[in-house]
């Protein structure tokens, strides 16, 4: 808290003043006002709609605004396109990496403006010395010839911010750069972030995850329905204040009440599943009417477990039984046939087929109950499902032929769960069921979870965000490298006990 | 969940609210369409004899055969594939059914055995690419060179003729009143028969629907219980078993084995497919599609003969329409 706004300037680098923008249809930002200090870094909030993206894509110069004004460095400025907003010194990274994995770190970084000896050829050995100078400036020390596949999720983005601050850019934009990492590589994105707000750089950081606001943001502004609601010193608001303005609306619980009772009754024994260098002896039970939380560091192997138990990935030894019985697990074919499904953390690239339907990712892992005879499709109770399901989870769309691109990110994963519900699968297990996701459409999740629940299902819940895992489960399994560390009662234990065994210091 | 804000329907997607709907597909097949009724009377007014009964029916004859190979190219590409062994495999299964027909088998037994040709090589293509995990790419154009060299290695090169009523297949027509109307050709029937069927299959079956899954995300359709190379194998199955009825279709038009011909065949299909709107990134096509795209090609090629343009022109205006189109597609911001 005390080194916080010690770099900052007060002086105002970059304004926005009643932007405008629209798509057919929609008005995404509607007369938006910010603005943004030297030396800060700034939160923007809001639900999954509500135009940060928008507006983020307007000052990195993906889209020009329809009306108002930007001001960059006291100047009205228009960016016709991404060259020339990172060339005056705004830069932006997404969620989603934009890196080569083949080449690497300082090819990576370089690329497009490649320094070339007199001879016209690449100047490897200056390209290298610059990586490691920019890659010192965020104090951190990685060998610039290594290729980018080789790293793990957390140094490619330290080299994507490498290469946005070897632009000289003066205003960097983070879209969520928390969402694929863990608790202590998350410390180690906010040193560096620390690093560069010290050296004067404005940051913009979008987050999902308001807890972890805490430790780094000076100022937080809200955006609701397109529109700025307001800017404050973080100091100065409260957490549930922030969420009220967010949603319009009190939300007075994170989580909602308990709704499942487990029961006594096992529906899943796991019995010694081994699979070499990634998962060891792993064994546990699943109740009917259970949620079942596996929490664990990234790489100890929480999805590959539930991989494993959906068949999607082979094992080398262990079993499965579900109601007492050994089920085969060569494929996710099987799984899905026992009643058992696995809704993945990558949902566009794992869980939907994202250029097809609704109606059609819905019904895509139980084609079989809306045929006719001879595997023939019918239309009319394809969309009958659909319109049930639409209804049920409250799954927000234009038409149930709406391409699953369009929708936004909770939706998205509304129609996950909706075609593993069609299939009325017993076991659920759901892997990181709320990146990504705005917190109205999260309590909406939990509540769907809650419920499956109830309803006698058997849930298994694969986090990294321990309050979930606290808030929602009955139990929780926690991995270290693969191996089971603790088997813990979510009533009597604490976020830190979960750490500790997650980290092997228990 | 009944709590949720309730925000118009249409603030569900602001976040990409550039991308094109499900409607502008309807879109494109009507620009499509219209494209082929506009070749055809530019063709009539211009073309002496091109708007002729006689001419009408030898254009659909033609048009045939690449209907027929861009239907079952289709289904591959929409599953993310390609297959370049269609044009061998139309000369290797002819010539296999001529010899079969020669060696005293009765004609359809030995036309049968032609199209089982073609199911095998496309069970041979499906196992490579399912099982050896090669590339499609790769597995069809080995495929390709492998099937054209045995074909040759059997007849020596030679053009064999085929017992006289071997030809009844591809040069007999129906309904037939004289001069004037000389009847609708075999292979026209064949080619709406299939398309029909395999329209059918493909936008109202099971097997349609895993098609378009595989090809818009393999791995969400792996993990939702899709047997992802059983649709593989089937779907290079269908172009092998087209690709063997062209190829015995072109057989009984010329009465003989020729194991030269139909070099080069597989790029007009999967040209027609392309035209039609099939992208090959996988995900998107349609029967419909590349019939239409068929039949612009068709047109083209028809058109500018009788306009007095030679096959190098030809070629050229194809080859620049296939640009055209994929370009137009592209504009539009269909992925």
């Amino acid at each position: 808290m005390e080194a916080k706004s010690a770099s900052s300037t007060h002086e105002v680098i970059l304004e926005v003043e009643n932007v405008s923008k629209s798509f057919p249809g929609v008005k995404a930002l509607d007369g938006v006002s910010f603005d943004l200090r030297r030396g800060e870094v700034h939160a923007l909030v809001g639900e999954n709609g509500a135009g940060k993206s928008t507006l983020m894509k307007i000052l990195s110069g993906v889209y020009q605004p329809d009306d108002g004004i930007i001001r960059y460095k006291g100047k009205p400025v228009t960016f016709s396109d991404v060259t020339q907003a990172r060339k005056a010194g705004i830069a932006i990274i997404y969620q989603e990496l934009n890196l080569i994995p083949h080449l690497s770190v300082a090819a990576n970084i370089f690329i497009g403006r490649e320094p070339l000896t007199r001879f016209g050829t690449l100047d490897e050995k200056r390209m290298n010395a610059d990586a490691v100078a920019m890659l010192a400036r965020l104090n951190v020390a990685l060998d610039p010839t290594i290729k980018l596949n080789q790293l793990p999720v957390s140094k490619q983005q330290m080299v994507e911010i490498a290469k946005a601050i070897s632009f000289d850019s003066e205003v960097l934009i983070m879209d969520e750069p928390t969402s694929a990492l863990t608790e202590s590589e998350i410390n180690e994105l906010f040193r560096i972030i620390h690093t560069l707000r010290d050296q004067g750089v404005a940051i913009i950081y979008i987050s999902h995850r308001l807890d972890e606001l805490k430790h780094i943001v000076d100022r937080i502004s809200i955006f609701r329905d397109g529109r700025s609601v307001s800017t404050d010193d973080y100091t100065a608001i409260s957490m549930g204040e922030i969420v009220n303005r967010m949603v319009g609306r009190k939300l007075e619980n994170k989580f909602p009440p308990k709704q499942n009772v487990p029961t006594t009754e096992k529906i899943l024994e796991v019995r010694h599943i081994v699979r070499k260098g990634v998962l060891h002896d792993i064994s546990f039970d699943l109740y009917r009417g259970e949620i079942l939380g596996i929490a664990g560091l990234m790489g100890a192997g929480r999805s590959e477990l539930g991989r494993a138990i959906f068949g999607a990935d082979p094992i080398d030894s262990g079993e499965v039984l579900m109601n007492g019985h050994k089920l085969s697990l060569r494929s996710p074919a099987d799984a899905i046939k026992a009643g058992i499904a696995y809704l993945s953390e990558n949902r566009k690239e794992e869980g939907l087929a994202v250029k097809m339907t609704l109606a059609e990712n819905v019904t895509m892992a139980n084609v079989l109950e809306i045929c006719r005879r001879f595997g023939v499709l019918s239309r009319g109770q394809e969309i009958e499902v659909t319109q049930r399901y639409v209804k049920s989870l409250n799954i927000r769309t234009p038409r149930l032929t709406q391409i699953v691109n369009n929708l936004s990110g909770g939706n998205q994963q509304k129609v996950v769960v909706a075609k593993w519900l069609f299939c009325d699968s017993k076991i659920l297990i759901f892997d990181e069921p709320t990146r990504g996701i705005d917190v109205g459409t999260k309590y909406a999740i939990y509540e769907l979870i809650g419920a499956l629940a109830r309803e006698g299902r058997g849930v298994i819940m694969i986090s990294s965000d321990l309050p979930e895992i606290l808030g929602l489960t009955d139990r929780v399994l926690v991995l270290h490298e693969g191996k089971l560390a603790a088997t813990l009662t979510t009533a009597q234990t604490t976020q830190e006990e979960i750490l500790n065994y997650a980290a092997g210091v228990a | 969940m009944s709590e949720m804000p309730t925000e118009p329907i249409e603030k569900a997607r602001p976040e990409s609210p550039e991308k094109a709907g499900k409607s502008g597909l309807a879109l494109d097949r009507f620009i499509t369409f219209a494209a082929v009724i506009v070749l055809f009377t530019f063709f009539s007014l211009t073309a002496r004899n091109f708007f002729t009964m006689r001419s009408i029916l030898s254009l659909a004859l033609q048009t045939s055969t690449i209907t027929l190979m861009g239907i079952g190219v289709t289904f591959v590409i929409i599953t993310g594939g390609i297959d370049l062994s269609i044009g061998s495999v139309v000369a290797f299964s002819g010539t296999i059914a001529v010899i079969a027909a020669r060696a005293g088998l009765p004609i359809w037994l030995s036309m049968v055995i032609g199209l089982c040709v073609g199911v095998v090589t496309g069970l041979l293509n499906g196992l490579m690419i399912t099982r050896l995990k090669l590339p499609p790419f790769i597995a069809t154009l080995g495929t390709m060179m492998v099937t054209r060299g045995v074909a040759l290695t059997i007849t020596n090169a030679n053009a064999w003729p085929a017992p006289q009523d071997f030809g009844k297949l591809g040069n007999g027509t129906v309904f037939g009143t004289g001069p004037q109307f000389p009847g609708i050709p075999y292979p026209v029937l064949i080619m709406i028969a299939v398309a029909l069927i395999f329209g059918f299959i493909l936008s109202r079956t099971r097997l349609g629907r895993y098609t378009y899954a595989i090809g818009s995300n393999q791995e969400a359709a792996r993990l939702s219980g899709i047997k992802v190379n059983q649709v593989k194998m089937i779907n290079y199955v269908f172009c092998g078993l087209l690709s063997a009825l062209v190829g015995i279709i072109l057989a009984s038009r010329m009465v003989t084995s020729q194991p030269n011909s139909a070099t080069g065949y597989e790029m007009n299909a999967i040209a027609s497919a392309v035209i039609g709107g099939t992208s090959l990134m996988g995900g998107v096509g349609t029967v419909g599609g590349t019939v239409i795209g068929s039949f612009i090609i068709g047109i083209l090629t028809v058109g500018l003969t009788m306009a007095g343009a030679n096959y190098f022109m030809q070629q050229i205006v194809i080859g620049l329409v296939v640009i055209g189109a994929v370009t137009v597609d592209q504009l539009r911001g269909r992925k």
